[in-house]
């Protein structure tokens, strides 16, 4: 995998979740800098795309990086499974019919509950996305693709409930 | 990015919203998942003599997934179980208008029926899936 495509490379940064957000700052600012499209002013046009492109990349890489969630989609994804992609080999794994049918049911107590009850539920599935993350994490650490891979599909499925209660709440 | 007529009209009134008796053994209940995204699709049918006789959805998911499920419930009924397995993500995807990027809804569409299919003809204990495969 090309630097273009792997963040952590670009940072120059191990490929491990565990990150210092003051390096990964200061490596941002490093970049930026040398990649600034103000430095081929008066150059020629290959020139000034091609820094248009790598401080696009960096900007990419960053926005990975800084995020806990992605940084850990984006490990996975180096050790070969895309959660964007439905490939039964290489794409996100399929969760089990018991969690599917969770998630339903999840949604009709939601339907069912009083104020209160959204509440408590969403404090709970917020937890559970938590520990998800937390599980992917140890999985990634080690070197557990396939498990880190199950657990970030289910904190999608987790976030999307949230991010519904949320677009519901008054 | 801009929905079709369609995709609105099943958004905003959905055909079919609701469930049937899980336990019944004329009922089939499909569950299917879009890890992608985090979509889930209940569809369920209850089959008579053959004939799809009532068909229930409950999708919490993008207005795609909505509408394709919605669209699914409204085909199938009065449909042979045959029939129903017949259905292609590709004419849900074309009734519907769907752009590129909602495809995976109508493929989420066309697994929920196919996996309600399923479950209906392994209650039944009939020739299903698990049958043919043997051959």
């Amino acid at each position: 995998m090309s630097v273009d495509t792997d963040p952590f490379a670009l940072f120059d940064l191990p490929r491990r979740h565990a990150a210092s957000r003051d390096v990964i700052e200061q490596r941002y600012l490093e970049l930026s800098r040398a990649a600034h499209p103000d430095n081929v002013v008066g150059e020629g046009t290959a020139a000034r795309r091609a820094a248009v492109e790598r401080a696009s990349a960096v900007n990419a890489a960053y926005r990975v990086l800084r995020d806990p969630v992605l940084r850990a989609e984006a490990l996975v994804k180096l050790g070969g499974i895309d959660l964007d992609s439905t490939d039964p080999e290489r794409g996100a794994p399929h969760p089990t019919q018991a969690f599917l049918l969770e998630m339903i049911d999840l949604r009709e107590r939601l339907d069912d509950g009083g104020p209160d009850g959204v509440a408590a539920l969403r404090d709970d599935v917020e937890a559970r996305c938590d520990a998800a993350l937390d599980a992917a994490v140890d999985a990634l650490d080690a070197g557990e693709f396939r498990r880190a891979a199950e657990h970030l599909v289910a904190r999608r499925y987790f976030q999307r409930f949230l991010d519904e209660t949320d677009s519901s709440a008054p | 990015m801009a929905y079709s007529n369609k995709v609105i009209d099943h958004y905003e009134h959905p055909r079919n919203v609701g469930s049937l008796d899980k336990g019944d053994a004329s009922v089939g209940t499909g569950i299917v998942g879009a890890p992608a995204c985090g979509d889930v699709m209940k569809l369920q049918i209850k089959v008579e003599n053959g004939v799809i006789t009532d068909a229930k959805f409950k999708t919490y998911g993008c207005g795609s997934a909505i509408a394709s499920s919605s669209l699914v419930t409204e085909w199938v009924k009065g449909m042979s179980v045959d029939q129903a397995m017949q259905i292609k993500n590709s004419q849900i995807a074309e009734e519907l208008s769907l752009p590129p990027v909602k495809i995976h809804c109508s493929v989420l569409a066309e697994d929920a029926i196919k996996a309600a299919i399923r479950d209906f003809q392994q209650k039944q204990g009939a020739p299903g899936s698990e049958g043919e495969s043997k051959h």
